[in-house]
């Protein structure tokens, strides 16, 4: 080793630096809890051997809140404000797929209005979370500008949500046999309090409109910028084999060439009314799960502008009895949320309350790649591999 | 789905279509081979979860089961065709007394966290199994908590105030008026 660097065998130095192999040890490098860029309190312990990154173990639980274990002491219709907490930032997305098993067991037929508002709503959550991830990620690539512009035009969805609602993270809006009525639907009067707020067409019109622009200024903003494409693309590939058997879902997976969405696949909304696309990736880097994400937000709202000018008109509850108790039975119901299939497994023993849930969400398998996708990569790229892959902690965690 | 639930019918018996669900009992001793065949024959490729259910008629926390059962622990995975959008749960019976089953994370790697929280929720061993050791619950933390006799402090210490804080719905209250 040493012999090389002797100047008979030197053109230049450049060269000697290039031949000299210089032993280091390996690092432990600890990142997180309370880092920016883990969307939450995810701690990850690395081995650092140089600049590269390897054997990383992702340390969890800083946010387990043991909602499966709430869950048994709680009944049905309690059980809705604690999922809402589940993806905080799609909180009205985690509703829907639990509603529709406690539904599904009772054999309750929800009126289409009411499957059509929680379609718009969801839909809108989904665009609202892609906001997110859109400023985050620029953020942690490096360019401090995106995050302004997503969090301004996710305020205008997240009023709207709210406006139905009432809440703009948190709705517990769903209700067994429907939706809740409406917040901003007016007083008393019967007639009215079933129904959307005064304006609610036109406002989401003018919304949905925004953002497919937003969505095309993000694609010039983030996507043009040579700094973003080189940090993002090649970086972090994921094979669509590895996916499955992690049961990496939503949009990480069509990013890697997976065409499955369960919003054509299944039938918890009537997503089949409409016209929409899926996007898909090509080579399942990070960029293709940013530019996937892109995509989503145009094509949901062209669904909800499909879904406000065909909207039917009708009652938002159901007949149902008075105390909800759900027949003994068990069912899985899963979603396509924004950050890929979201579960649930409910046991019912025929009580008040579920004798057994369990939560099946997106980012706790979506997370369980990391140490994969992060063997042998380069430090800068850490980053930007974990927050291409969008998750929340309190998905996570649960 | 019906297509595709006589199909299993075929390989395994036991299987039931409820609620579209199909789920597939096995003996814990095929836990393995029953995997490797959907896995192969059937094309459930995607690892969706793996999960438990803590059977016993005393509990500290909820309902206890309306008709008595036998306690045990029921180990569930769900496996999923992502081409052709079939799901089935798979379910085994183990006893509680040496609760231990194969681990999964050679057939799908993704049971291995799946894996570690049953391990630490409900005090399952996976043998076999690369790193068996807690996910969520920081180290030296005693018990398990998804077990039904697991107390659920807050509640012991004050209990929920269930129904009194429930909003009634719109037409009920016009009605009273």
């Amino acid at each position: 080793m040493v012999n090389a660097l002797g100047p008979q065998n030197l053109n230049s130095f450049s060269e000697a630096s290039v031949s000299v192999e210089i032993e280091t040890e390996d690092m432990t490098l600890n990142i997180g809890p309370q880092h920016p860029s883990t969307h939450g309190v995810l701690r990850l312990v690395a081995k650092v051997d140089g600049e590269k990154v390897h054997d990383v173990k992702p340390v969890l639980g800083y946010m387990h809140r043991g909602y499966e274990k709430l869950a048994e002491v709680r009944s049905y219709p309690q059980i809705t404000t604690l999922v809402n907490r589940i993806d905080w930032v799609a909180g009205f997305s985690n509703e829907i797929p639990f509603i529709a098993g406690a539904e599904r067991l009772m054999e309750i037929d929800v009126p289409e209005r009411a499957k059509y508002i929680r379609l718009i709503l969801t839909e809108m959550a989904r665009i609202s979370s892609h906001f997110v991830f859109n400023g985050a990620y620029a953020l942690e690539v490096g360019a401090l500008t995106p995050i302004f512009y997503a969090m301004e035009d996710r305020e205008r969805v997240l009023d709207l949500i709210e406006s139905v609602t009432g809440g703009r993270f948190h709705p517990n809006f769903n209700r067994i046999g429907g939706v809740k009525p409406a917040a901003g639907a007016g007083p008393t009067s019967k007639k009215n309090i079933q129904d959307l707020p005064a304006g609610f067409y036109r406002d989401t019109k003018v919304a949905m409109e925004k953002v497919i622009m937003a969505a095309d200024q993000f694609q010039n903003l983030i996507g043009g910028n040579e700094v973003f494409k080189k940090r993002t693309k090649n970086v972090g590939v994921l094979t669509p084999e590895t996916a499955e058997a992690y049961g990496v879902s939503g949009p990480i997976l069509r990013a890697s060439g997976v065409k499955s969405d369960l919003r054509m696949q299944t039938d918890y909304l009537p997503y089949d009314q409409f016209d929409y696309d899926i996007p898909v990736g090509e080579n399942g880097d990070c960029y293709d799960r940013w530019d996937v994400r892109v995509k989503e937000m145009v094509e949901s709202a062209k669904i909800v502008l499909q879904a406000i000018d065909s909207m039917p008109s009708g009652p938002l509850q159901a007949k149902v009895p008075k105390v909800i108790k759900v027949p003994q039975g068990r069912t899985y119901v899963r979603a396509e949320n924004p950050k890929g299939e979201m579960g649930y497994y409910i046991v019912s023993d025929g009580g008040l309350g579920p004798y057994r849930l369990k939560v099946r969400t997106a980012s706790f398998s979506n997370v369980s790649i990391l140490p994969i996708m992060l063997e042998g990569a380069l430090l800068p790229d850490l980053i930007a591999i974990m927050g291409s892959l969008d998750f929340v902690l309190g998905d996570v965690d649960r | 789905m019906e297509e595709f639930f006589n199909k299993i019918k075929e390989s395994f018996t036991e299987a039931t279509l409820e609620f579209e669900t199909i789920n597939i009992k096995v003996n814990s001793t095929e836990w393995i081979e029953s995997h490797k065949k959907l896995r192969d024959k059937f094309n459930l490729k995607f690892f969706s979860w793996l999960s438990a259910i803590d059977w016993d008629n005393e509990v500290s926390v909820g309902e206890a089961p309306k008709e008595s059962v036998s306690p045990c622990f029921e180990v569930i995975t769900c496996l999923t065709d992502l081409a052709n959008n079939n799901l089935v749960t798979l379910s085994t019976i183990i006893s509680k007394s040496d609760p231990k089953i194969d681990s999964l994370v050679e057939i799908y790697a993704g049971a291995n966290w799946h894996e570690r929280e049953a391990y630490e929720m409900f005090g399952i061993n996976f043998e076999n199994h690369p790193n068996l050791e807690k996910l969520y619950l920081p180290d030296g933390y005693e018990g398990n908590p998804m077990l039904k006799s697991f107390e659920l402090i807050s509640r012991e210490v004050k209990p929920w105030p269930g129904e009194v804080d429930v909003e009634g719905m719109p037409e009920e209250s016009e009605s009273k008026e």
